[in-house]
């Protein structure tokens, strides 16, 4: 029999059978291939501040600081800093930091500051590293904290969490075009997979359009980091916030274009986390103007 | 080179320029704007020359110009967003205007950003920040950039879409894009994730929605795709294999001629679609709510289509 392989269309949208096809046609997978999730929780925080970036787009390093201890401790249920770290990462790890480094890149002072908290919660600072790069990066690591800058991507509609990892697979070129639905199979990579302890995009200064090239019509000052351990959920809700904001631009409906398929992919396919609203329960902290949730 | 060399200012209010660019080209693009260099390969792109403008206490204006092979190149990265206020060079005072209907937008400003379509040329010019000083840089920025250069018209395929059709159906320009790359494509109307309309360097196809002429809120809108591919014979493949693709459970109804046929009309999820081959021409409706609209958007653009054709 003709082995026909079905192309992903328009249609599949359409009729609610993306995931389907996703993992029965473009991954060349059985579906659902997806391995057991993993035990971590899909709650998802968003803290945000008002003046967390000014006028002039500077970032306010005191409200930062304390916007990530808040963070630290809603996602972990523990009582401080130090404790939220302990229960994420191990004292002797040697952690990886890894930020979105080019077009719209994440802020400086958002690594700046994760480090600081690191060191301030007893890590010697030898112990953490920037990660971001080839595949020798996530190798030196016992974990890895990703801190993927949120924006719209033209060839995969985001271009946030999943996308981070591009370069850990020594060949992103091979994640291009339709195969950028496989984004989350690099996360299961040996030297990947189980290392990343915390999800926290910077969504201070967003891009809701036109990504990766900035361009300053579609940033605009949310003020936010939204987090989580589970980086499908977390996605999600950036894809949530995207979306709200494009409606908003417009008036009406402006889905993302091409449709984030990597999303429900890294779900579906490959286990990563959950890319069902209603199975995320999103708590949200601070500034409510304009959340877009 | 098309035009004249262009040669920007040393220094724009309190900015200052390097001596020389750097210079961007297919191979190295990708080191440059990661995940962003398809959307410029996807047009015939030769070169990018990139100035930073810097200043000691002001944010940067970042100049970056590219050469590409022809006008309508150019032409198409502008039309990807039509979004933002319409700006003239053509006086030396560099106002923003309200251009007339008969003269493309060449130029559009928003928030720090001016795009410029200038003959094989499209330049963006980003202030990180803006304020009044940024924004009077960076049109002075656009004037030097534009001025001696010609006015080069807007792609031929671009003047066949009906503006309107009969009194349903009103083209929304301002969402009427031109492109040779299925990524692009599907960045404006997602359509699948391969290539099944055979786009490339060698077609032209332009998008864009006619929109339901109606007092209503929920505004009806059916996306209209026209593309010339270089014959008949390419252009039929192409429509061949966009129905094997699209329409698998449906009979193929066009053939070798069908000028003179109706168009293929189907029922599908999302509205009618209705196709048709013309001579090295595909036209593709979608989302129509009904029958007779997607028949009729065909026809209209059909005849013009011919006309233009008889024209040339």
């Amino acid at each position: 029999m003709k082995d026909h392989k079905h192309v992903l269309t328009r249609r599949d949208f359409i009729r609610g059978t993306i995931g389907a096809t996703i993992g029965t046609s473009i991954l060349g997978l059985k579906w659902p291939q997806a391995e057991a999730k993993a035990a971590g929780s899909s709650l998802v925080t968003l803290v945000r501040h008002k003046n967390a970036v000014d006028s002039s787009k500077n970032v306010d390093n005191t409200i930062l600081e304390k916007m990530i201890e808040q963070t630290l401790i809603k996602i972990t249920g523990e009582k401080n800093t130090k404790d939220a770290w302990l229960s994420l990462v191990k004292p002797d790890d040697m952690i990886g930091l890894v930020p979105t480094d080019h077009l719209n890149p994440t802020h400086d002072e958002v690594v700046d500051a994760v480090k600081r908290s690191l060191i301030g919660a007893g890590i010697p600072k030898g112990r953490i590293r920037l990660a971001q790069g080839g595949p020798r990066n996530p190798q030196k690591c016992d974990s890895l904290i990703a801190l993927p800058a949120l924006k719209a991507h033209w060839l995969t509609g985001i271009g946030t969490v999943l996308k981070l990892y591009i370069l850990y697979s020594g060949s992103p070129s091979r994640y291009h075009k339709s195969n950028s639905s496989k984004l989350g199979e690099i996360w299961n990579l040996p030297f990947v997979k189980g290392k990343t302890k915390l999800v926290l995009v910077d969504s201070l200064y967003p891009l809701c359009d036109k990504g990766p090239q900035p361009d300053p019509r579609y940033q605009w000052p949310y003020n936010g980091l939204i987090a989580g351990t589970d980086p499908v959920a977390v996605e999600t809700v950036c894809l949530k916030i995207l979306t709200e904001k494009r409606k908003a631009i417009r008036g009406e409906p402006w889905p993302l274009s091409p449709p984030p398929i990597c999303v429900e992919a890294a779900d579906k396919v490959y286990g990563l986390g959950t890319s069902r609203m209603e199975a995320i329960k999103i708590e949200h902290y601070g500034w409510e103007q304009d959340l877009l949730l | 080179m098309n035009g004249v060399k262009l040669n920007l200012p040393k220094t724009v209010g309190v900015w200052n320029r390097p001596d020389s660019p750097r210079v961007i080209n297919s191979k190295n693009i990708f080191n440059y704007m990661n995940g962003a260099g398809e959307l410029y390969l996807g047009y015939r792109f030769r070169h990018l020359e990139v100035f930073d403008y810097t200043s000691g206490n002001q944010n940067n204006i970042l100049v970056e110009l590219y050469f590409m092979e022809t006008s309508d190149d150019a032409f198409g990265l502008l039309s990807l967003d039509w979004g933002g206020e319409p700006v003239s060079f053509s006086d030396f005072s560099a106002n923003t205007s309200n251009q007339s209907l008969t003269s493309p937008t060449t130029a559009l400003y928003g928030a720090g950003l001016l795009r410029v379509w200038s003959d094989n040329l499209y330049a963006r010019v980003m202030a990180y920040s803006e304020t009044s000083a940024s924004k009077q840089a960076v049109f002075a920025l656009g004037h030097a950039i534009a001025v001696n250069r010609k006015n080069a018209p807007q792609p031929d395929l671009v003047n066949i879409l009906a503006p309107q059709i009969g009194s349903d159906w009103k083209l929304r320009n301002d969402r009427l894009s031109f492109f040779r790359s299925y990524l692009v494509l599907n960045s404006i109307y997602y359509l699948s994730a391969e290539n099944i309309l055979y786009l490339d360097h060698s077609t032209e196809a332009v998008i864009a929605p006619y929109e339901y002429i109606s007092n209503s809120a929920d505004r009806k809108r059916s996306q209209f795709l026209l593309v010339k591919y270089e014959n008949h014979e390419q252009a039929r493949k192409a429509l061949n294999h966009f129905h094997d693709v699209y329409l698998p459970e449906y009979k193929k109804e066009f053939t070798a001629d069908s000028t003179t046929n109706i168009p293929s009309l189907f029922k599908l999820e999302d509205g009618w679609l209705a196709y048709k081959l013309i001579s090295n021409y595909i036209t593709v409706v979608f989302e129509c709510p009904d029958r007779e609209s997607a028949r009729q958007i065909i026809k209209k653009n059909e005849s013009n289509l011919l006309k233009k054709e008889g024209e040339s």
